[in-house]
């Protein structure tokens, strides 16, 4: 595959790790907005979060939080960035998801913020639509998930009864 | 924030005092514009609601579509929002990350979260932002520098520390309690055998301690080489000093003299190993006592009131 940060997840190349569990590693940046940035990723290889089963986007920003609280307390953090960025267009360097996670002082004079656009009234609209009815299609994607579920506990019902019945028709074939 | 004169901020200043911590959360939450949103008090363009977040369009947009996903309930900074709101937070970020890729025909998503004033946060309410991206559209464009090796090192160990204290505490402690406890039931029971009398069971005693001290050692080793956290430490150390007393006690002169050395040794052995890590765990554990270097999460949070 020749990716860095699959190769850094098997310890095949080094670096400063400061967390790892058997689904994420967490080791200082090399390449850093601050000194002191830390970079999570998933072991498996992601390219971007998107791809990500849910499951495992909810641990890695569970840990995440984490290693927010671990910057705080142990480098004296005022504050801290969270970054993931999704795809080249949106600065991605390495191929391999990672969500940075930036040590910030009042004094190191970065600027993550960006100026308000002034748009069209139709370009928001567009947008707002577009969104608005992905998300609605969102909840009910959730429904859907839930029926499948329901639908998966009916066939294991059904498999006991039928487990059941055997069990009888045993029974019964021993009685005699 | 609004411009206020002298006078009304003392007189905030006052009432902010009086207030209970209820009262304050509800103070918080009037003075929150986005707990307004929330609370349908003020109009926004909502995209999507569930029972635990809401994300609606950001009206100082860095790009059409710049969407704003908050908790329902008011949290200032992350680390004060329980797991299971981040995890539920998170993966509706990645839905929706999704669908703008798929509906806005962007190149990528950034998402971005800043705890604290010093990490550009504007509101008192904890969101995420998710930003469609284009390609050279100037955002989130800060240079990055390289981080020298020996300085990386050096902020791992400190993060390291810090994060095995959040993440293993309980596990740790659970660990270590179990094995005291172990090791004190064996003791009382040596105790309770040394004290009957008969040649017999003394000699039976011996060759039991013996491998428990073994066994004691071999964790001993094990534990230094896993580099461990601070409290780890203290407690190999405290499981060597127990082993001295229990020498003191037991009647064997043999012993007496070939524990205490061993132990040396090992102890030795470790700060031959890692004589930075030492100092390092040394000086958190005088941070530590002092109150730490870190700002409290309490203080970040209070910059918002």
């Amino acid at each position: 595959m020749g990716c860095d940060y699959c190769e850094i997840a098997k310890g095949k190349i080094s670096s400063e790790v400061v967390y790892e569990d058997d689904r994420c590693i967490a080791v200082v940046a090399d390449m850093a907005f601050t000194p002191g940035q830390v970079r999570l990723f998933p072991k498996e290889h992601h390219t971007i979060m998107e791809m990500m089963p849910e499951a495992l986007a909810d641990h890695l920003f569970r840990i995440a939080n984490k290693l927010s609280v671990a910057l705080f307390e142990s480098l004296g953090a005022q504050g801290t960035n969270i970054i993931i960025q999704n795809g080249t267009a949106a600065g991605q360097s390495i191929p391999h998801f990672c969500i940075d996670i930036v040590p910030r002082e009042e004094r190191d004079q970065l600027d993550f913020q960006w100026t308000p656009k002034q748009l069209l009234e139709e370009e928001m609209d567009t947008a707002y639509l577009s969104l608005k009815e992905e998300g609605e299609q969102l909840i009910l994607g959730k429904e859907k998930k839930e029926e499948i579920v329901l639908k998966d506990k009916k066939t294991e019902m059904v498999v006991e009864k039928e487990d059941g019945d055997n069990y009888l028709l045993k029974q019964l074939r021993r009685v005699p | 924030m609004q411009q206020m004169s002298a006078e009304e901020r003392k007189a905030l200043e006052e009432k902010l005092k009086n207030m209970s911590p209820e009262e304050l959360k509800e103070f918080q939450k009037q003075q929150c514009i986005f707990c307004q949103i929330i609370a349908g008090k003020v109009p926004s363009k909502k995209v999507y609601e569930d029972d635990q977040c809401l994300a609606v369009m950001d009206i100082n947009p860095a790009a059409p579509g710049h969407l704003l996903l908050m908790p329902k309930e008011h949290y200032a900074i992350m680390p004060q929002i329980p797991d299971e709101v981040i995890g539920h937070l998170f993966a509706v970020t990645k839905h929706l990350s999704q669908s703008m890729l798929r509906k806005l025909r962007v190149e990528g998503t950034s998402v971005f979260v800043a705890n604290g004033m010093a990490a550009g946060q504007r509101s008192q309410h904890f969101m995420v932002h998710i930003i469609p991206r284009k390609e050279e559209d100037g955002l989130l464009d800060v240079p990055e520098h390289l981080v020298e090796l020996g300085l990386r090192e050096s902020l791992a160990v400190k993060i390291e520390n810090r994060m095995n204290q959040l993440m293993g505490i309980k596990k740790i402690r659970q660990k270590t309690l179990a094995e005291e406890k172990e090791t004190e039931k064996k003791a009382e029971r040596q105790a309770a055998e040394k004290g009957k009398p008969g040649v017999v069971q003394e000699v039976q005693a011996e060759p039991k301690q013996k491998d428990k001290q073994e066994e004691q050692a071999e964790e001993g080793t094990g534990a230094e080489k896993e580099e461990v956290s601070a409290p780890q430490k203290e407690k190999a150390l405290a499981r060597g000093t127990e082993k001295q007393k229990r020498n003191g006690t037991a009647e064997e002169p043999e012993e007496e003299t070939e524990e205490p050395e061993e132990a040396q040794q090992r102890q030795t052995e470790e700060s031959k190993d890692k004589p930075d890590k030492e100092e390092d765990d040394e000086k958190d554990k005088e941070d530590e006592e002092k109150g730490g270097p870190g700002v409290s999460l309490d203080d970040i949070a209070d910059l918002f009131k």
